[in-house]
């Protein structure tokens, strides 16, 4: 288990620096999938299936492969580093540097954390998703139906030619 | 909830309607389907009803802003009447997705829990998304909905860290549950806590454009249809404020000392940003915008100054100031058209001449906005110095005053404008229905001025 939390965390830390250093689009794209496909074996690890299924279905199956489209479809495959002026790359390391700073020192102190129910390794599963989802949180769940509606509103209308 | 679930179902029908060739009956349907949902939501006054595991709670301090949110987008959908006749596709949809966003708003009024905040944001903002570029064919609409798309989720997202970093060291979405966790650590609390309630924050001061969060709203408020311009700077704006005091008088008071001094600046940079940047604009809706930024800093010095009186002061002052901007954005459309679609201040030149009683409504609802009395925005500003000095936040209170001394100013840029002589190149055209709103949200703007100081809650 340690073993395969290592090699998992490793795949994953590895191709999400290949995202941001590759050159090409594709490439970057690529590597996002796998980096997620290792955090889907993350949730696995944890017990949480329905969470597993949702980061393959949806975050690689759907996102993913709708940026490929794009990328492919717009042509943007070249290879294209903008060109920036150095005041903006100072500019930009001086924020990104504050940031990090700002970060190690927010998760220094965040590492102790109690929590205040002990985990139950059931928590995960589909079954138990589905009854707090349609019992609990059924009003949010079909509340959720309204922005739905109204992206798929947005699409038709931008996406319909007017004659 | 029946005022919700009917709204949503109204959605449902006006988008219906759309296959109907006539597309006049829309917006009488859509006013008459508001006036239904303005009686159901009278009929629950006083009940706080609560749904779902205490989801949502209508409590009357959700029916009265979800009154006034109803009450403006009956006036916006009037001036829509007008506004839409000219266009001649998906007007359907455009009702259909302000009706949408309203229900969005009505969940930020009454939700007690944080993933029904979420979704209350969401269901609002996804809509002005798309209605921000509802002129498919001009390159600012489309500028305004893509910028607005992406800062938002960006915004969106950051809130959503915030909800599961505080579910994290809570273990409860329940407002009133964080409370009392927050209270257990006597101003303490642990850095995930912390960071969580701040990011919350971010992405509700990002909402409600206040400062340093609030580059998004002149080019937004530029680049959109001026009835969407209407539509965000008075529901919207209304519905962010609600949200934004309901989570602090539920949920996070007294403030964690960091969070509340972070919370002082915001007020005091929104003030001050609001109002001088508004000095240098020449395009009047980026004038409206930057003054809608300043009017953010009054709310919130009213909502921080924590009282019985704040709910009551913050829905005088969002009524008032949302009755006051619908008229003045449907002149600026009649100017616009007459001065061949300009947008900057100078078409307001030689309003007195040829109209001279659109000229006066546009004088007193200017006059209500910068806050000088009988009107009823001298009230809203005067009831907030009251409560800010009163609750002995002295310092702040005197740069907000002179900040409203500095906003005289350029609302009379325009005032001069008015007065000034010159010859229209096309004659200003006023249709009935847009005259009589003018008429009735001025007469309002001095009644209420003069006769109703408070509204009750």
């Amino acid at each position: 288990m340690v073993f395969l939390f290592y090699f998992l965390s490793a795949i994953m830390v590895i191709s999400a620096l290949l995202v941001v250093s590759t050159r090409s689009p594709i490439n970057s794209v690529i590597y996002l999938i796998v980096c997620f496909i290792t955090m889907a074996g993350h949730y696995i690890l944890l017990n949480a299936q329905f969470l597993a299924v949702v980061q393959i279905i949806v975050y690689t199956g759907a996102i993913m492969v709708l940026f490929l489209f794009v990328i492919m479809l717009l042509n943007l495959n070249k290879i294209t580093v903008p060109t920036k002026t150095s005041l903006t790359r100072i500019a930009a390391l001086i924020t990104g540097g504050l940031f990090f700073l700002v970060l190690i020192a927010a998760t220094r102190l965040t590492f102790e954390i109690h929590p205040r129910y002990a985990f139950d390794s059931k928590i995960g599963l589909v079954s138990e998703v589905g009854k707090t989802l349609f019992g609990e949180f059924l009003l949010p769940f079909e509340l959720s139906s309204v922005i739905f509606i109204s992206s798929m509103v947005g699409a038709v209308m931008f996406g319909k030619k007017d004659k | 909830m029946s005022a919700l679930i009917f709204t949503i179902v109204l959605g449902i029908i006006l988008l219906y309607l759309g296959f109907v060739k006539n597309k006049a009956i829309l917006a009488p349907v859509a006013i008459a389907g508001l006036m239904i949902t303005l009686f159901l939501l009278f009929k629950d006054w006083g009940l706080g009803s609560k749904y779902f595991h205490d989801m949502i709670v209508f409590d009357n301090f959700s029916i009265a802003f979800n009154i006034s949110m109803v009450i403006i987008t009956i006036l916006i959908f009037f001036f829509g009447i007008d506004y839409y006749e000219a266009l001649e596709f998906h007007v359907a949809e455009h009702y259909a997705l302000m009706i949408f966003a309203l229900t969005g708003a009505f969940l930020m009024t009454s939700f007690s829990n944080l993933i029904m905040l979420f979704l209350g944001i969401e269901i609002l903002s996804i809509p002005l998304y798309v209605l921000a570029g509802g002129k498919k064919y001009s390159y600012r609409s489309n500028e305004a909905s893509f910028k607005y798309f992406m800062l938002g989720s960006f915004a969106t997202t950051i809130f959503l860290f915030g909800v599961a970093l505080v579910y994290g060291a809570s273990a409860t979405f329940y407002l009133p549950e964080i409370k009392i966790f927050i209270s257990q650590f006597n101003g303490h609390l642990p850095p995930m806590m912390l960071v969580g309630l701040l990011f919350i924050l971010i992405g509700v001061a990002f909402k409600v454009a206040v400062a340093p969060f609030h580059f998004w709203s002149p080019d937004v408020y530029e680049g959109a249809p001026t009835l969407v311009t209407a539509f965000m700077s008075t529901v919207v704006k209304t519905a962010g404020f609600a949200a934004f005091f309901r989570l602090l008088n539920m949920g996070l008071l007294p403030l964690p000392v960091p969070l509340e001094k972070a919370l002082w600046v915001m007020t005091g940079l929104t003030l001050l940003i609001g109002n001088l940047a508004a000095l240098k604009q020449t395009n009047f809706k980026r004038l409206l915008a930057y003054s809608s930024i300043a009017h953010s800093g009054f709310i919130m010095l009213a909502m921080l100054s924590q009282h019985n009186t704040s709910a009551s002061v913050i829905l005088y002052y969002t009524f008032v100031y949302s009755l006051a901007t619908v008229p003045i954005f449907i002149i600026f459309i009649l100017m616009k058209r007459a001065a061949d679609g300009s947008e900057e201040l100078s078409i307001f030149r030689g309003l007195y001449k040829q109209k001279p009683w659109i000229a006066v409504f546009l004088t007193i609802l200017l006059m209500s906005m910068a806050g000088i009395p009988p009107t009823s925005g001298f009230m809203a500003k005067y009831q907030v110095f009251v409560l800010s000095i009163s609750q002995g936040y002295l310092g702040i209170s005197i740069v907000a005053i002179l900040m409203a001394v500095i906003g005289i100013y350029y609302y009379f840029f325009v005032m001069r404008e008015v007065f000034t002589e010159r010859e229209q190149s096309y004659p200003i055209q006023v249709s009935k229905i847009n005259a009589a709103l003018i008429v009735v949200c001025g007469v309002a703007v001095v009644m209420l001025g003069i006769f109703v100081w408070n509204l009750p809650i």
